[in-house]
Order: structure tokens, then sequence, then C-alpha cells
């Protein structure tokens, strides 16, 4: 009820609103790009994207698209701020982790420009909720260059190969090596802890490889401190794609689908180890 | 008296009973006609002898009671023993056993070649590092067998900090012992566990196989979700290689993925605890699930429980240490009639108490796997055996138990036998533990040295036992016998800790060591250690 007034009262003055019935579509996949607390938004007629950043060698972006959203204006060309992420999720899941069936919050977005804050009505069951998060001036997020025509090496794999690798991965080892090659070992995830080493090979014509690309051996190491994080995406997602490009960057792209069957894309960018040879 | 001799005389004595038997009627002429026999047999034997095979007695039927009889002869003793050979059930099972195995590895030589080419090829195309000519062995395992396998990393986990591989020609023995020395555990699997089971020693390798020593930390989370291994897992490969000093674990899992493991070992001494279980006067074997549904009803904090036997009853009860806290603990107690168990042999009447906490990692396997355990004991102090095999496995746990000290405090050897877990835990041991923690040091080295080859040695007497498994009661925070004890004391039970106090306080003027209960005094050590060495 008081969502439905509001709108019509207030519309000329935000210059973005959006709208979707049931938050745990958005809150889900900001859960899976929150390891920093500041979040950059980027808002443009084809949808929201969230930018996560960390120590200028990981970026994760999620891709909300305005379609997922049941009402999506927005007045200018970009809307750009940046938001304490964690503050945002609580508010999201204000009312809540409860999964009773058919019972959802609804969100209601608003932004009134650059130095107001972020407005959110979330409802749920007649009980309505007003929350005003500060907004920042937003960061310019980093541009790794990571183009489709550099790209040397392209996987794209079932998360479900993943998922049990990533969550078993040693943690007392620094790095995660990736080994791509059109030759054996084809894809290879390796970690050197303090007990040993460890590899996980998949082969080129697995079920679980939907598409297997590599012109080249490439062997690259990344923090594994920098890599953990994706495994809250990895979890989310049911397809991953890995690319790395002739510099040694990484491009993990995973595609997500949210309870409406809907599909969303969160995509992490993370620099290699100077260490490497 | 020579051999020859011997064999004729027990030749003799044998047909003269038969004789007996038989012709009971002709009494006036048996001693002719046993001197008519036996000159025949005679000649046979004379002409024999070379196809007679001596009698030879093995050393852990050496000090069997049936023996030592100071008037046997040598000969006597020898035929005793192979009369009661042939009549002991343990090597009528081992014999079927054994036959059962040759058949299965019969069997399953004619499927075996092909697997194990694989695994070298792969081996030699991989990144996973070559060895030419040292010792490696592989195997693989059939489906089903992981969740064993897993399982027993899980008991052994319970039990110590690190993992003992053993590969041996009867087997891989997998082994733990805890920090202090006061449980061990062995799971041995028969080469018939494995899909496949090579042992190559390479030409410097003499008979000795490696010991290697892993620490379970990087061992068990690779067999941490045992549901996943059975789901995913479609074979699991071990390997050893000594070049690289690196124990090799492959995960062949749905999907093509391979999962490779390179665990650094580090060689070291073998870990290897003897139990006489022959000469155990008490002999309990549970059926399946018995005793983990018995232990099932104590609460899962409770550090040591206490198994009593009598000829009538076994039952078990929590034991707490201290006499604090005497109104607020619950007592709990089972009892089992000797019908409820599969074999019951009771020849002395007993209170053990051991830690119940080390014990459950077992009981769960044995639970998981329907195997009967059995229970080897003697009285409060012995170490007491738990045991349970099927065709291709054998579990092992000795726990040490608490030595009935309360009864006898004036015994020096009954000092304080360790138990639980805790000992190494307890914040208040921090001084005590060091003194005692370098005996230990010092000692265990030159027993185990002498583990594997004395089976007869003086260690398996009831103070080099001590030694064994020995260490530090050392008091914790619950509130202990001891010095502690009086801090932890609350006002309203001063009786209790009084006498144990002056218990307590008694017993400790039989040591010289630091008067927190440190287990073995300076002078105690050096004797056990003369003996030993």
């Amino acid at each position: 009820m008081p969502l439905s007034t509001q709108s019509q009262a207030d519309d000329e003055q935000y210059v973005l609103v959006a709208s979707l019935d049931n938050a745990r579509n958005l809150s889900n996949i900001l859960k899976a790009i929150t390891f920093k607390d500041h979040a950059i938004f980027n808002a443009t007629p084809n949808g929201l994207k969230v930018t996560v950043e960390d120590s200028k060698c990981l970026q994760a972006n999620a891709f909300i698209q305005a379609e997922i959203f049941q009402e999506f204006t927005i007045k200018e060309d970009v809307v750009g701020f940046q938001v304490n992420l964690t503050v945002l999720l609580d508010c999201l899941n204000i009312f809540g982790g409860s999964t009773v069936p058919g019972v959802s919050t609804a969100l209601r977005m608003c932004y009134r420009g650059y130095g107001y804050p972020l407005t959110l009505f979330l409802e749920e069951g007649g009980v309505v909720t007003v929350c005003k998060i500060n907004t920042q001036e937003p960061e310019e997020p980093i541009d790794f260059e990571f183009c489709s025509a550099n790209v040397t090496n392209k996987v794209i794999l079932l998360s479900e190969s993943l998922k049990e690798p990533f969550s078993e991965l040693d943690m007392t080892s620094e790095v995660l090596q990736i080994t791509m090659s059109p030759s054996q070992p084809y894809f290879r995830l390796s970690t050197f802890g303090n007990s040993g080493n460890a590899h996980y090979d998949y082969p080129k014509d697995s079920e679980m490889m939907e598409l297997f690309r590599c012109n080249k051996t490439q062997t690259n190491r990344y923090k594994m401190s920098l890599l953990k994080p994706s495994t809250k995406a990895l979890a989310l997602s049911s397809k991953v794609s890995v690319r790395t490009d002739s510099r040694g960057f990484l491009s993990l792209q995973y595609l997500v689908r949210n309870d409406d069957g809907q599909i969303c894309f969160v995509e992490y960018y993370c620099c290699p180890d100077e260490e490497v040879e | 008296m020579t051999t020859s001799d011997d064999r004729l005389i027990l030749i003799h004595t044998v047909i003269f009973f038969i004789c007996r038997s038989a012709e009971s009627n002709n009494r006036c002429t048996d001693g002719q006609q046993v001197r008519k026999i036996y000159r025949e047999i005679n000649r046979n034997a004379l002409a024999d002898s070379q196809h007679m095979t001596t009698v030879h007695i093995p050393k852990s039927v050496m000090s069997a009671p049936f023996l030592q009889h100071p008037a046997l002869t040598t000969g006597q003793r020898r035929y005793l023993y192979s009369i009661a050979n042939v009549y002991s059930t343990e090597h009528m099972r081992r014999q079927m056993k054994q036959h059962y195995l040759n058949v299965l590895h019969a069997c399953l030589q004619t499927g075996q070649n092909p697997n194990c080419r694989r695994r070298l090829q792969c081996g030699e195309n991989g990144t996973v590092p070559k060895d030419t000519e040292k010792d490696s062995e592989a195997r693989a395992k059939p489906q089903g067998r992981r969740k064993a396998f897993g399982k027993a990393i899980h008991a052994l986990s319970r039990i110590g900090d690190e993992l003992w591989l053993d590969p041996m020609v009867k087997g891989l023995a997998l082994r733990s012992v805890n920090t202090s020395h006061s449980a061990y555990a062995c799971f041995l699997f028969s080469p018939i566990f494995f899909q496949c089971y090579n042992l190559e020693c390479g030409p410097e390798q003499d008979n000795q196989s490696i010991k290697c020593k892993l620490t379970l930390k990087s061992v068990l989370p690779l067999f941490r979700c045992l549901t996943s291994i059975e789901r995913n897992v479609e074979r699991c490969q071990i390997s050893i290689r000594t070049p690289s000093d690196c124990v090799v674990i492959q995960f062949f899992c749905r999907h093509g993925l391979i999962k490779t493991h390179n665990l650094c070992f580090q060689e070291s001494e073998a870990l290897q605890a003897e139990f006489a279980s022959h000469l155990c006067p008490n002999v309990l074997k549970a059926p399946a699930r018995l005793l983990g549904d018995m232990v099932m009803h104590f609460p899962v904090s409770q550090e040591e429980i206490t198994l009593s036997t009598t000829p009538q009853r076994v039952s078990l009860r929590n034991y707490y240490e201290g006499g604090n806290d005497h109104m607020r603990m619950m007592y709990t107690e089972m009892s089992l009639h000797p019908d409820e168990f599969v074999h019951f042999q009771v020849g002395v009447d007993s209170d053990i108490t051991f830690c119940l906490k080390e014990l459950r990692g077992l009981l769960s396997f044995a639970d998981s796997h329907c195997l009967p355990v059995s229970v080897l004991f003697g009285a409060a102090g012995k170490p007491v055996c738990f045991f349970m095999e099927d065709v291709v496995l054998e579990a092992t746990v000795v726990l040490a138990t608490l030595s009935d000290s309360e009864s006898d405090p004036s015994q020096p050897t009954a000092s304080p036998a360790p138990t639980s877990r805790r000992c190494e835990e307890a914040a208040t041991a921090a001084a005590a533990a060091v003194p005692a923690g370098s005996h230990e040091a010092q000692d265990i080295p030159a027993v185990m040295e002498l583990i594997p080859s004395s089976q007869g040695s003086p260690i398996l007497h009831p103070p080099g036992l001590m030694q064994l498994l020995p260490q530090c009661d050392v008091p914790d925070g619950l509130g202990v016998p001891g010095e502690g004890c009086a801090s932890a004391t609350p006002a309203s039970t001063p009786i209790c800790s009084l006498l144990f106090r002056a218990l307590s306080s008694q017993q400790q003027q039989d040591h010289d060591g630091p008067s927190v209960l440190a287990c073995d005094s300076d002078a105690e050590d050096e004797t056990l250690a003369v003996r030993t060495l």
C-alpha cells in the first residue's frame, strides 16, 4: 500500500527507481561478491552493475539486467554511486532469512541523485520498512583491459565439477595455479601447501567441459586470498567460463540462475601473481 | 638327549597307549608287542628321519603356561606344542583365512596386470615425479572400500595427530599413537582389500619396508566427506615414492576429474605396540554393535569409563577422577550378562578404566562394518586391547588403563597410568609435563627399537608395559588428585578432597618426581631404561 502511493508522488524526483517482487533475487547475487565493504553501483538503461574491488588486483562485477526487475526506471544515461554493501545486504534481509514458501520481501530501490541517500522500501506481509543508506562518491572501477581479442585460452565448465575442488582447496597454499593447455594436462588447478601439493585435472573431453578452446599452454598463479571469495559465486552458479589472456589475467564468468529462473552474470577479474617465472 | 631320541620316545609313548586301549584283554603280552612294534618303528624312523621336520616352538608360545613345568624336556615341550597347535582354533582360522586369500589372490592375478600397467603409463606421462628404481608401491581400491579406508582414517584421527603408513607384505598398516603414548591404533588392510597391491623393492632397499609418517591434518581433509567419496570417486590410488619422499594419493572421480595429492612424509622409526594377547586372562568377544550401543549411553564429553568384569556379569560405568563434585555428576552404569557375548572368558575379576574418546572411533568403524569386537585385558594397570577383524582387514586399538592406585598406594609400579588425552591439554600441566616429556623422548626410542624383534622380552612384563604405554596423569582443570585438587575443590566437599589428598600424597612419597603427579620418577626411569637396554 505505501509503496504504490509513494511511487506516483515521488517518482518525479527519483533518478533511479527499481522494483523487485522478491528482494532475494538481488540479495543472493550481491552476496556472491561481498568480500569488501564498499560497492560501486552503476545503473544504465540496460540494468544494474555492482562492482567490488580488492587491492587493485581483483574486481568482481554483478550484472542484473533491467528485465529482472519488475520496474526499472532511469532518468539519466548513467547513474553511479557507492554504498556500503554490507549495510545494504543487511537491509535487504531485514525481515530475516525466513524461507516460508510464498512469502517474499518486496523491494523498491530509489535514488534521487548525487548527494542523496539510497532509499529502500521493503515490504513483507504488510509490514513496510524504509531504509536510507548514505551514498558516497563513486570511484572509477579499474579497467583491466580484458577484451575478447586477447583471450588465449577459454574453457567453459559446469560449476558442479568445480564446486568440490574449490571448497577443498588447501588454504595453507598462498597461490592457486591454473594451467590451461591444448595438451595434457588440459585444465589443471594446483595448490602448494604446507603438507604438499595438490592437483585437480580436468580432461578436455569430459561431460563437465562444455567448451574447450585452448591455443597455448599457459600456467599462471593467482593469490589464493583473492580467488577464495569467488567460491560463493561458484556455489550459486550453474556454469562458469574461465578465460586467460596473453598477460595472464584471469576472467571468471559465472552464470547464475535466480529463484525465478532468470539469468544474471557475475564476473571476477584477477591479476596474476608477479612471482611466476 | 638328542632330538631323534626324543622323537622315538614320543612315538613309543603314543603307540603304547594305543595298544593298551585296543587290546586290554591281552595284558600279559602287551610288553612284548610293544617292544616288537617299537623295534619296527625304530627301523622306520631311522629310515625316514631325513624327511622328518623338527617341530619348532614359536617364541610367542614359549612362555605359555602349559610349557612351563620344570620337568619337561625340550622334546616333550615340542610334542605338547604340536598337539596344542593342531587343536588351536586360532591356527585353524589362520589356515582357512590364508587358503581363502590364496584363492582370491589367484583369481585376481588374472585381472590385475592391465590395471597396473595402465597406472604406470599414466604416471610417466603426467607431471607426477617419476621414480626410476626405488620402492614404489601403488594400489587402487575397488568400490565400497574407499569408505572403509576413509573411516579408518577418521578413527585414527581420534587417536593421534600423526599417521604412520607401513606397507608390508601382509598388507598396508595405518597406525597412530597419541601424544602421551597411552593409546595406539592400527588398521591393517590385507592385500585383498585392494584391487591392486604392489610392493616393488628397488635394489638398494633391503627387506626393510618404508615407514612413513604423515600428519593426519594433511590426510584427513582428503577423506573427510565420505559420502561424496562414495558418490564421486571411482578409484583411489596411493603410491609411496622414496626418492621424492612423498605419498601420492590420487582420486579418479566421475567425469574424468583426477585429484592428485602429493604429501611429503618423514621417514621415521617403526611404530608398533606389542600386546601379548595370549597372556590376557580376560577375553570378551562382543557381537557387532553391542559395544557401540553401550557407549552410546554415555555423554559425548565423557572422558573415561570403567569396565568391570566378574564371571557373572560385565558392567560399564563412567569414571570421574577426583573426589570433587560427587553431588553434581550423573553416574551411569550398564551391565551385561555373559550370554550376550559371543565369547566370554574371565580369568581374573577386574576393573579397568580407560579413555572412551579414543575408543569411539574404532567402535564407529566396527559398527559400520558390523564386526564383532574382541576385548582382551587383565588387571587394572595393564593395557586393554580392542580387536576386530574380517577377511580383508584387522583393526587393533590398545589403550592404557588406570592402575588401581587407590587400593594399593604403596606400590611403586602403580604410578598413575595415563588415560585421557586431556593429559597434554591441561594448562596446569605445563610445568609437570616438561620433565615427563623429556623422559619420554629418551625412553621411547629405546623401547621402540626392541619391539619388532622381541616378543618374549622383559618389556612385556608389567613394569615394562608401564614404560611402553606410560605417561603422566597430569592434572587438568577438572580437579584432580594431587595438589591441584585443593584449589579446585569446592568448599562443600572438603572431606572427599582431604581423603584423596591424603592418599595421593602417600603415593607421592614413593616417587621422586615433581609433586604434581608426573608418573615416572627419575630413579625408576633409569632402572627401567637399564633393563630394557
